[in-house]
């Protein structure tokens, strides 16, 4: 982690430091920053802090940074502060670039795994499971008519087509 | 001087997509498919504001390059770019063996986490070995590079030799183009080692961190003379070489650098002693984050702006050599400018978009389980198994490949998809790495522009382009030696060639 960077020189308004909890709180506007972002820039701090997400009023999010080092000082956790809202920004424009670039990032994307993985080899289809229900079908279109709607029952006798034990053509 | 955006009346119907950066008094420019121009400011200006004279030299040279959105050339476009990202069908070309942790010598920065000697238990089996060549060859890759590595792959030779014989054996039928490379410390090595290696066609590479004194500081075996016995090698091996018929200026033991702290004022000393071991070429690596090099950070670390004033020398040194005479070639300097001056990509797998991560090479590690690369398994020695992939007994190549982990890799490592890098001109020369960007800054994205790498990158790329910009005809020329890539053909071993006999 980049510890060796600087602290930031003063709080900003949106941020509340609790020193003596080991918490910092940051507050953040959902129409600057996309909760896919919060959710992406939050998950990389689970390892050094616990994160709680919240909602305290209509258009804003707070997240709160309990760290789990035993005594942070106050310059450690501006740090982290600090490291979090350029993540989060990180986050934000990543989400942007790649809607933008989304065609060329897949194109590549598929490319690089297909050229490396190659064709499947016997043995990948031997172990293939073919035991899984494929796909969910509530309409019933991959049935078969009689799997659908029954068996027409047989004219004039028990057995139907083709199970008849003899008779005359 | 510096170009003023806002100064500038641009014109968006004139310049087809571009990037740009400046450096010093000049503008380079670069387009999607990797084509750049290094410009005046005032020519910069002409350009961005359409203003460019139809008749004038400006504009010839804008268009040959395809910067103009009136003559843009898509083909041409789609051509360049697919000769640029060749590698993206290439496959598994790197596998790399860890056939064991233990290590007879102890590095203050071992990015590899070595193990004491007495550590047996961290040798690679034969059944474990055999099964790590089954896999790797099932790469779709023609070419494959097995690279032996540890610890001290010396220290458990048995097992190097099994997979030179028994890979060599397979490779019967399945017939890739197969190289095998050691990276070695030597100070194990003996003449019957020696001799199974070169009648194998096994490239050795070892470590040299400069001058004696810095070297045994670093690099310290219990008899203190780490040096001396690499040195001692280096020449050995050389000489067999030269025996054996081959052009000495293409065969020769290759060493890799580790630049720490203490390395940095005697940039002159590490260029000079490595034309003194006859090698061709010097890397400048800058030190890693993994392995030992964590805990001893306070000893090892230094700001990368030291680190760039410290390259800048070293290569200006080295173009001075070779100005007279002496060929000898900075690595990154030779990446980076083959991507620029020859539109190609040397496919080296951390300098490159997307990484190889998975996709280009693959590490196994003594135990078997296997890793996207070689830092993915040095994070696993740290205790982060973010990068593990699977193990031998239970996972095929395909299975790997296409690890979740891999994917996400893949599309991590996409610059199309990186903030700071989709606007940086260097972009389609650049790359990233995910296992360093996961251990600085908790996300297999990273922050560009708090990245050490993309320092490193960006200001090596600086320096190059400055150096284009100001290049007089033989400086030119021996920048353009550089990229010319000669192929150690007497290595690739195809079907047919047998066992080698010591």
């Amino acid at each position: 982690m980049p510890a060796r960077e600087p602290p930031m020189t003063e709080t900003p308004p949106n941020v509340t430091v609790e020193a003596s909890q080991g918490a910092v709180h940051l507050e953040v506007d959902p129409s600057i920053y996309p909760l896919e972002a919060i959710y992406g820039a939050a998950y990389v701090f689970i390892d050094r802090c616990y994160v709680f997400l919240y909602r305290p009023r209509e258009g804003a999010i707070r997240i709160t940074l309990s760290t789990k080092a035993a005594e942070p000082g106050e310059a450690a956790l501006a740090a982290l502060v600090g490291e979090f809202s350029n993540e989060l920004l990180s986050c934000a424009w990543r989400r942007q670039i790649t809607e933008e670039n989304r065609t060329l990032i897949e194109a590549v994307t598929s490319q690089a795994l297909a050229g490396a993985m190659g064709p499947p080899s016997l043995d990948d289809l031997a172990d293939f499971d073919f035991s899984d229900e494929g796909f969910e079908d509530p309409l019933g279109i991959a049935q078969s008519w009689e799997e659908k709607h029954g068996r027409k029952a047989p004219r004039g006798g028990e057995g139907g087509e083709g199970q008849s034990e003899g008779g005359t053509p | 001087m510096s170009v003023d955006l806002r100064a500038l009346k641009l014109d968006p119907s004139a310049p087809a997509f571009f990037r740009w950066r400046q450096v010093g008094d000049n503008v380079v420019i670069t387009n999607f498919e990797g084509n750049f121009l290094i410009l005046s400011e005032d020519e910069f200006r002409a350009f961005a504001e359409g203003r460019v004279e139809p008749a004038s030299d400006l504009h010839r040279r804008l268009d040959e390059g395809n910067f103009l959105r009136a003559t843009y050339d898509v083909d041409r476009a789609a051509e360049r770019y697919a000769r640029r990202k060749s590698f993206l069908n290439a496959g598994v070309n790197l596998g790399i063996l860890v056939v064991t942790l233990r290590c007879n010598e102890t590095c203050i920065y071992c990015h590899a986490s070595r193990a004491n000697m007495d550590a047996v238990h961290t040798d690679m089996t034969p059944e474990i070995a055999e099964k790590g060549v089954d896999l790797l060859l099932q790469t779709t890759s023609e070419f494959l590079t097995i690279e032996f590595q540890g610890g001290e792959p010396l220290v458990n030779f048995p097992v190097v030799k099994r997979v030179i014989e028994y890979a060599k054996a397979q490779n019967e039928k399945i017939g890739k183009r197969l190289e095998f490379t050691m990276v070695s410390n030597l100070a194990l090595m003996d003449e019957e080692k020696l001799a199974y290696l070169m009648a194998n066609k096994v490239q050795i590479c070892t470590s040299i961190d400069g001058p004696e004194k810095l070297h045994n500081a670093q690099r310290k075996l219990p008899t203190m003379d780490a040096h001396q016995q690499a040195v001692r090698w280096i020449h050995r091996i050389n000489q067999e070489y030269e025996a054996a018929g081959l052009d000495p200026t293409l065969y020769h033991v290759e060493a890799l650098l580790t630049t720490t702290r203490d390395t940095l004022p005697l940039w002159k000393e590490v260029v000079d002693t490595y034309v003194r071991l006859g090698c061709r070429a010097l890397f400048l690596r800058p030190i890693d984050p993994f392995g030992f090099a964590e805990r001893t950070r306070q000893r090892v670390e230094y700001p990368r702006a030291e680190y760039l004033a410290y390259y800048r020398r070293s290569v200006d040194y080295m173009i001075e050599l070779n100005r007279q005479g002496v060929e000898i070639l900075e690595r990154f300097a030779a990446i980076f400018l083959t991507k620029i001056l020859r539109g190609e990509d040397p496919n080296f797998l951390d300098v490159r978009s997307p990484a190889g991560t998975g996709i280009g090479q693959m590490a196994i590690n003594y135990d078997g389980t296997i890793f996207t690369c070689d830092e993915g398994r040095m994070l696993h020695e740290m205790g982060d198994d973010t990068f593990f992939l699977g193990h031998v007994d239970t996972h095929r190549y395909r299975q790997l490949v296409g690890h979740e982990t891999v994917r996400a890799a893949v599309v991590a490592s996409n610059l199309d998809g990186q903030p700071d890098c989709v606007n940086c001109a260097y972009s389609p020369y650049c790359g990233t790495i995910p296992a360093t960007n996961h251990k600085t800054s908790g996300s297999i994205f990273g922050r560009m522009r708090e990245s050490d790498v993309c320092a490193v990158h960006k200001g090596i790329q600086d320096y190059l382009f400055q150096k284009l910009a100001t290049a007089d005809a033989e400086t030119r020329q021996i920048l353009e030696r550089w990229t010319t890539q000669r192929p150690r053909e007497h290595f690739v071993q195809g079907p047919g060639e047998g066992p080698g006999e010591s």
